[in-house]
Order: C-alpha cells, then sequence, then structure tokens
C-alpha cells in the first residue's frame, strides 16, 4: 500500500465546530466567502468548495497513492486551548476523519494542558484505529518540553504506534508580514527546534519510538557538520526511528537528504491541500517506492494498514 | 576513511556473521540489499547475488568502495576504451577496492550464490550508470543511490 503521511481536510463537523468559536482559532463566513482566522497569522481564506470528500479520495488516487493520513492543522493551536474549548474541536476533528472513506486515515490530536486526560484521549484515539499522535513541534521545543510530553510519547512507544510532528502552533503574535512568511521562518526554527530537542532526550528516555518529522524536519539533519563542530549529538542524523517526510519540498531538498539521512528515512507526504505534491516521476521509481511504500510499512507497521 | 582502512572496515563486516546473518536472502530475480551501516563517514550494504546478476557499468560519483566476499564468488569488470575490460574473480575470504574515478562493472560467478559485504566512503550519495547506444557512443546517466540499491518490486 502506498501512502501519504500528511494531509488535511476541513471535514464539515471540524468546520462547524470552528464555526462555533469566537476567537481564534475560528472560522467565519463573510460575503467573499470562508476565512480563517489564527491569532498569528493574516486571515487566510477557505476554499472549502474545493474539500469536497468524493474530489478528495479522487485526488488521493491521481497523487499515486492508495491512502493519505490526515492530521489536524497544528497552527491552528487548538491543542493549548483550555481543555474544554479543545475538547468540542477535537471531537469534531476525530469524528470527521473517522467518517472519511477508505482512502483516508488520521493522525490523533489531543489537548496538551491536561496530559493526564490526554493520556486517557491518546489510548482511546489509538484503539479506535487512529494512526498515532500528531504533536505540534512547539510542544517539542526545549529538552524540558520533550520530559513534559514524556507520559504521551511513553504511551505511543507501548502501542507501537509513530508520532508526527507537525509545524505549529503559528506564531502567538500577529505581525505584519507576507503570508508565506510563517512557514519559512517560524516553522522551520520550530522543527529545527524539535529534532534536536529529541536528539538531546528524546530518544535516550523512548528507545523505540518512532517519529516522522513533516517537511523534512526543516531539513535539520542537514547541519551536520554544523552539528558536530558545536558539539550537538550526531547520531539522529543517523538513527533509523526516525523519519523525515517530503511536503513543500522538492527533488533538490529531497536528494540533499537522501545524502545525509539515507532514502530509508524519507516519506511521502503532500501537505494536501495546503500544497501540491511534487511530480513523483521526477524523485526516480525506486526512491518514489521506497518513500511511498516500503518506509511508510516501517513508520507505521501494522497501522498502516490498519489506519 | 582511506582505501586501506574501507576494505579492513568491509572484511571485520564480513566477520561480524550476527551483523548479517539474517539479511542473507537469495533472489533470481534481482540481487538483494541489506543495510548494515551508516553513520557520517561510511555506509555497508550486504548483497546477495545469484544467476548471473549483473550491475552493468558504472561509478560511485564522489565515493570510494571495499568488497569483501562472505560466499560464492562476483567477477569485476574495468571498462578501458579500446580494449577488452580488466577482469579479475574475487571468491570468498577475497576482497578489493575502488575508487571515485574507477568505471566498473560487477557480477555474479559460478553456480554458488554469492555474499558480498560493500562499503562505502562518504556514504554513497550520486552514481553513473553507464549504456552504449546504437553508435556505440558511451552515455552516463546521473542516478541516486537508491535507484542502483533500492528494490522497485514491493518490499
Amino acid at each position: 500500500m502506498r501512502i501519504d503521511v500528511h494531509q488535511h481536510l476541513w471535514s464539515e463537523p471540524l468546520v462547524a465546530a470552528l464555526a462555533r468559536r469566537r476567537l481564534p482559532p475560528r472560522v467565519r463566513r463573510a460575503p467573499d466567502g470562508w476565512w480563517l482566522d489564527l491569532a498569528g497569522e493574516p486571515p487566510c481564506q477557505l476554499e472549502l468548495s474545493s474539500e469536497d470528500v468524493g474530489r478528495r479520495a479522487a485526488l488521493v488516487h491521481l497523487d499515486g497513492v492508495d491512502r493519505a493520513l490526515v492530521a489536524l492543522s497544528s497552527p491552528l493551536g487548538v491543542e493549548s486551548l483550555d481543555p474544554d474549548e479543545a475538547a468540542d474541536v477535537l471531537d469534531a476533528f476525530h469524528a470527521g476523519a473517522a467518517a472519511l472513506p477508505a482512502e483516508f486515515g488520521a493522525w490523533a490530536s489531543v489537548p496538551l494542558r491536561d496530559l493526564d486526560g490526554a493520556v486517557g484521549e491518546l489510548e482511546r484515539r489509538l484503539a479506535e484505529g487512529f494512526a498515532g499522535l500528531c504533536l505540534p513541534a512547539g510542544a517539542l521545543a526545549t529538552p524540558a518540553a520533550v520530559e513534559r510530553v514524556a507520559p504521551l510519547l511513553d504511551a505511543l512507544e507501548r502501542r507501537e504506534a509513530p508520532l508526527f510532528v507537525h509545524p505549529g502552533p503559528a506564531p502567538a503574535e500577529a505581525h505584519d508580514v507576507p503570508p508565506w512568511w510563517p512557514a519559512l521562518t517560524d516553522y522551520v526554527e520550530g522543527l529545527h527546534a524539535a529534532w534536536h530537542a529529541f536528539a538531546a532526550i528524546g530518544r535516550r528516555a523512548h528507545p523505540r519510538l518512532t517519529v516522522v518529522f513533516a517537511a523534512l524536519a526543516g531539513g535539520a539533519p542537514l547541519h551536520l557538520e554544523r552539528i558536530a563542530a558545536r558539539g550537538g549529538p550526531l547520531a539522529s542524523a543517523f538513527d533509523p526511528g526516525l523519519f523525515y517526510e517530503t511536503s513543500s519540498y522538492g527533488t533538490r531538498m529531497i536528494e540533499a537528504m537522501v545524502r545525509v539521512v539515507g532514502v530509508d528515512q524519507l516519506v511521502h507526504g503532500s501537505d494536501r491541500p495546503v500544497v501540491e505534491p511534487p511530480d513523483a516521476k521526477a524523485i526516480g521509481p525506486a526512491t518514489w517506492e521506497a518513500l511511498a511504500r516500503a518506509n511508510p510499512a516501517r513508520l507505521l507497521g501494522a497501522r498502516a494498514l490498519a489506519a | 576513511m582511506t582505501a586501506d582502512a574501507l576494505e579492513a572496515f568491509a572484511r571485520e563486516l564480513a566477520r561480524a556473521r550476527e551483523r548479517w546473518r539474517h539479511l542473507v536472502n537469495h533472489d533470481p530475480a534481482q540481487r538483494t540489499y541489506g543495510l548494515l551501516h551508516h553513520d557520517a563517514d561510511v555506509m555497508a550494504w550486504l548483497i546477495c547475488w545469484m544467476d548471473d546478476h549483473d550491475t552493468g557499468f558504472h561509478d560511485h560519483d564522489g565515493s570510494a568502495g571495499a568488497v569483501a566476499v562472505i560466499d560464492g564468488a562476483v567477477r569485476e569488470d574495468r571498462l578501458r576504451l579500446g580494449a577488452a575490460p580488466l577482469q579479475r574473480v574475487v571468491r570468498a575470504g577475497e576482497s578489493f577496492t575502488f575508487g571515485p574515478a574507477d568505471i566498473h562493472r560487477v557480477r555474479h560467478a559460478g553456480r554458488r550464490p554469492a555474499v558480498t559485504i560493500h562499503a562505502y566512503s562518504p556514504p554513497l550519495w550520486r552514481m553513473g550508470a553507464y549504456e552504449v547506444d546504437s553508435s556505440g557512443a558511451l552515455r552516463r546517466h546521473s542516478i541516486s543511490y537508491a535507484e542502483e540499491l533500492r528494490p522497485l518490486s514491493a518490499a
């Protein structure tokens, strides 16, 4: 089975739950369409008309894969809301994801202010068939942050379920910046920090956990020489339990990552509908098989089929 | 890593049976590969050969390599202009090295399936795969190591 490990989908229950909110993160209907309000980003128009589930399922096949895993978009910041507020949106996200056709699986998300409750939530979602846990990179931003979420990582390890590290949350304050700014600054830096924090203490504490970083971890392993020069841990660049999904990147960056971490650690992710995936054929047929089939099977284990 | 150090590394891996025994898997349709080691300096693979499996002429771009034969035998051809390739057969217990500038072809030799250790430093990245076109001209295709070392069929 070929898998795209990174998509998002504005399901009807999720849009309805966000539309019930008065403060960001929320969606609102205006005369010119639907808009998404986040605290740290300029308002963004949502193309909900193209979110028809049948169309999105057809796109999965057109992309050359059999299944796509959808995640709650971490920049929304739902996980860090007050637990009661978060629960409404998270329940809607999981209900919407569970109702999708066989072309889709999904990553679970949990409220992060109440970690005791979050572990129970995670166990329940994994039992329901969710592929693993999606955490915002901000929840792993320092070694201390990795320690704080250790109960969640322990639960994943026990269940042999993977962790997906997604950029977010959006920066706390809106700046006068163009729309692409957070994706090329805050989110890249956030992925780097999460990758280094996991290298610093996460792997030692969770030796069997498999982790996939969105967007090639912002290219963090490419800094191999700098890591060595500054006394950082090199082993994470060659850790067979760390994977990197390819969204927003093309052949040049993918080749650069192949040079450092090797082809066996890369998995295909598209980040639809935010961006379009690269032309799979340009990567090379054997590389594509590794990224879409063999490597996701190692990342997800039995969950590749069950999700 | 120097050529001598790389050859010693490959021979040492060849002796460490517990590192690769579980990866020995012969497939009549194609060579099979198992990654044994990967760090900043060196990458090593176990390769299983049978039935005249053939790499075709290729180079390793910026990487040097060493091959240690564990079982069976392989034949190496070094490409020459205007002359037949230089050939040698390398048998169990023997090893050989090549540099980034060398163009060679490795084939399974004999009837017994072969098992070999291949170490590359710096880790293999790009490769050149050679074909001879209908006019006899030699053409080099730049490929990722993944296209050579990763199977096309379902794992």
